[in-house]
């Protein structure tokens, strides 16, 4: 069917991705867990860049939005990631309700 | 070609799932970075070759190396952290959830009329380097700051605390 070309799978794909790192981020209390839900869903979204552009013959201006979006993606694990250690020393987990004790 | 593709977006999506479902945190940074190098397939395999390579370099290497890195720091045991989050009973419930999702997409799309998504225009040549370095000048600006920013905020995270007298 027309309807079953790649670039409607890599939509529906997409689509599903999202829903699956939302879910992560909303069910999980681990620190880690919720940036692996994040990057999932930006993963989704640096596909549907690169669909847009391809779609509509624009592919080098979508590759440049789509290295702005990894070098954000990069950051925001590095940040997380800083914040999720700081956790574990303080509290010696890395369980995201230690969060609402912090003071100052 | 069209069959890479299509072989790639169900292996990203197989690892996807596998790595929010893992119950080893290690196994999951593993699976993340598989799903990655199967985007960074599918951006080649369209043409988006110079975001297919710092795909594969950043979000499937240097991520990874940065989860690894922190996995390392921590010394939980397994059986702790599985006591603690219950993530094998909270994560459960979501190949229900995406094979419904799933069902609902295709019955919409199918239900609805001229819904396939083809591309319309063909590839109009651009050149990359030409749209990065002279169109998008303000993105890399807003890159280097975010760089930058990223670097500030790990040094603060980091920075040993004050001694006082």
């Amino acid at each position: 069917m027309e309807i079953f070309n790649f670039e409607t799978c890599m939509l529906f794909i997409g689509f599903l991705m999202i829903i699956a790192g939302c879910y992560c981020m909303i069910r999980t209390y681990h620190m880690l867990k919720i940036i692996i839900g994040v990057e999932v869903a930006m993963k989704a979204v640096t596909m549907f860049l690169i669909l847009a552009g391809y779609v509509n013959g624009h592919i080098g201006l979508s590759q440049a939005y789509v290295i702005t979006a990894i070098v954000i993606e990069v950051i925001v694990a590095v940040v997380f990631a800083g914040v999720t250690i700081g956790l574990y020393k303080k509290y010696g987990n890395m369980d995201i309700r230690n969060l609402t004790q912090l003071k100052g | 070609m069209q069959i890479i593709i299509y072989i790639s977006l169900a292996f990203m999506l197989i690892f996807c799932i596998m790595a929010i479902m893992s119950r080893s945190i290690l196994k999951s940074a593993v699976f993340l970075a598989l799903a990655s190098a199967m985007l960074g397939v599918i951006m080649f395999v369209i043409g988006a070759v110079w975001a297919a390579v710092i795909e594969v370099s950043a979000c499937s290497g240097l991520v990874t190396v940065i989860f690894i890195s922190s996995i390392s720091l921590s010394k939980m045991k397994k059986e702790d952290i599985e006591k603690r989050y219950e993530d094998k009973k909270r994560m459960a419930y979501l190949p229900f959830i995406l094979i419904i999702s799933g069902i609902a997409f295709i019955s919409a799309a199918i239900l609805s009329r001229d819904f396939a998504l083809t591309s319309i225009a063909q590839n109009a040549g651009e050149d990359f380097r030409e749209i990065f370095w002279n169109t998008r000048q303000a993105d890399i600006l807003g890159q280097i700051i975010t760089i930058l920013a990223g670097g500030i905020a790990v040094f603060v995270l980091f920075r040993d605390e004050r001694v006082t007298r």
